[in-house]
C-alpha cells in the first residue's frame, strides 16, 4: 500500500464550502474515498466554511453524514486538516494559547488536524496533484 | 490562482489573497489572475468611509501581495466585458489577453487553484 501511494503520488482535495447546502463535501469524500482505493495518498483541507464539515455530533436527516465520513476517510489513512483561523473564527477553539500552540476543542474529532495558512500552502507544494470544490 | 468573485460579499477573495500573500512570504512564485467578476477586485481607490461594509480591504490585500512579490493578472476580455478602463485599475497590474494568460497557466502553472 505505501509502495502504491508513493507510485500514484499524493492527491490534495481543498474544501471551501460548509457541508449539505450543496454536494461539494459529498464530492471530496467520494473522489478521497475513490483515490485511496487507487493508492493515492490523500490529504484534505478545510478551508472557510467547510470547518463546519468536522463538527461532531452531525445528525442529517436525509443526506450522508459528512463527519463520519471524514473519520472513516481518516481510518483509512487520508489527512484531514483544517484552517486553524477559519476554526477560530467559527469558534471550534477554545482557550488558545498562541504561544504554546495549544488549544481546547471539544467539538473536533481527534482525527482531524489544524494548521495555520502556511500549512496550507505546505501542503499545496508537496501535492502531485490538486482539486478543489466549493468556491461558488 | 485564479479570483472569479468581487471584492465583499463573500469569503473567496479575502481567503485567496490571505493565502496568496502567504505563499510569497514563504518564497512559492505566485501569480494572481483576476477575471470574470474577479476583475472588481483590481479596482483602485475602494473604501467604505462609513464602516458598512466592515471587512478587510481587498485592495490593501491586492498591494500588500505585490509588495511581497507577487504578479496580478487581469483578463483583458472580462475588462472590456465590464468597460472598466486600465486607468481605473490599481497601479502595477497586467493586463493580459485570454490567450497569454492560457500559456502562462500551462507554463507556470504547476498548482491551480480557483476562489
Amino acid at each position: 500500500m505505501v509502495a502504491e501511494a508513493r507510485k500514484k503520488g499524493t492527491l490534495a482535495l481543498v474544501l471551501f464550502s460548509a457541508p449539505y447546502g450543496n454536494q461539494y463535501a459529498n464530492h471530496v469524500c467520494n473522489i478521497a474515498d475513490r483515490a485511496l482505493g487507487m493508492g493515492y495518498n490523500v490529504e484534505i483541507f478545510l478551508y472557510g466554511d467547510a470547518v463546519h464539515a468536522h463538527l461532531t455530533e452531525q445528525k442529517p436527516k436525509n443526506f450522508v453524514n459528512i463527519g463520519e465520513t471524514l473519520a472513516r476517510l481518516a481510518d483509512r489513512g487520508a489527512a484531514v486538516y483544517s484552517c486553524l483561523i477559519c476554526a477560530i473564527a467559527r469558534g471550534y477553539i477554545r482557550d488558545y494559547d498562541e504561544g504554546r500552540k495549544v488549544y481546547n476543542s471539544p467539538i473536533t474529532p481527534p482525527f482531524v488536524k489544524y494548521v495555520t495558512v502556511q500549512g496550507f500552502v505546505n501542503m499545496i507544494k508537496k501535492a502531485d496533484r490538486i482539486m478543489m470544490f466549493g468556491s461558488s | 490562482m485564479e479570483l472569479t468573485h468581487p471584492p465583499f460579499g463573500r469569503e473567496n477573495t479575502y481567503a485567496a489573497l490571505f493565502v496568496g500573500s502567504a505563499s510569497v512570504s514563504m518564497g512559492i512564485e505566485v501569480t494572481v489572475l483576476l477575471a470574470g467578476e474577479g476583475i472588481y477586485v483590481g479596482l483602485k481607490g475602494q473604501n467604505d468611509p462609513q464602516g458598512r461594509i466592515n471587512l478587510p480591504s481587498t485592495e490593501k490585500q491586492v498591494r500588500d501581495f505585490m509588495e511581497l512579490g507577487g504578479r496580478v493578472v487581469v483578463e483583458q476580455q472580462s475588462l472590456e466585458d465590464r468597460g472598466i478602463a486600465a486607468g481605473e485599475l490599481i497601479e502595477g497590474l497586467e493586463i493580459l489577453d485570454s490567450s497569454t494568460i492560457a500559456d502562462l497557466m500551462l507554463d507556470k502553472g504547476d498548482h491551480i487553484m480557483v476562489f
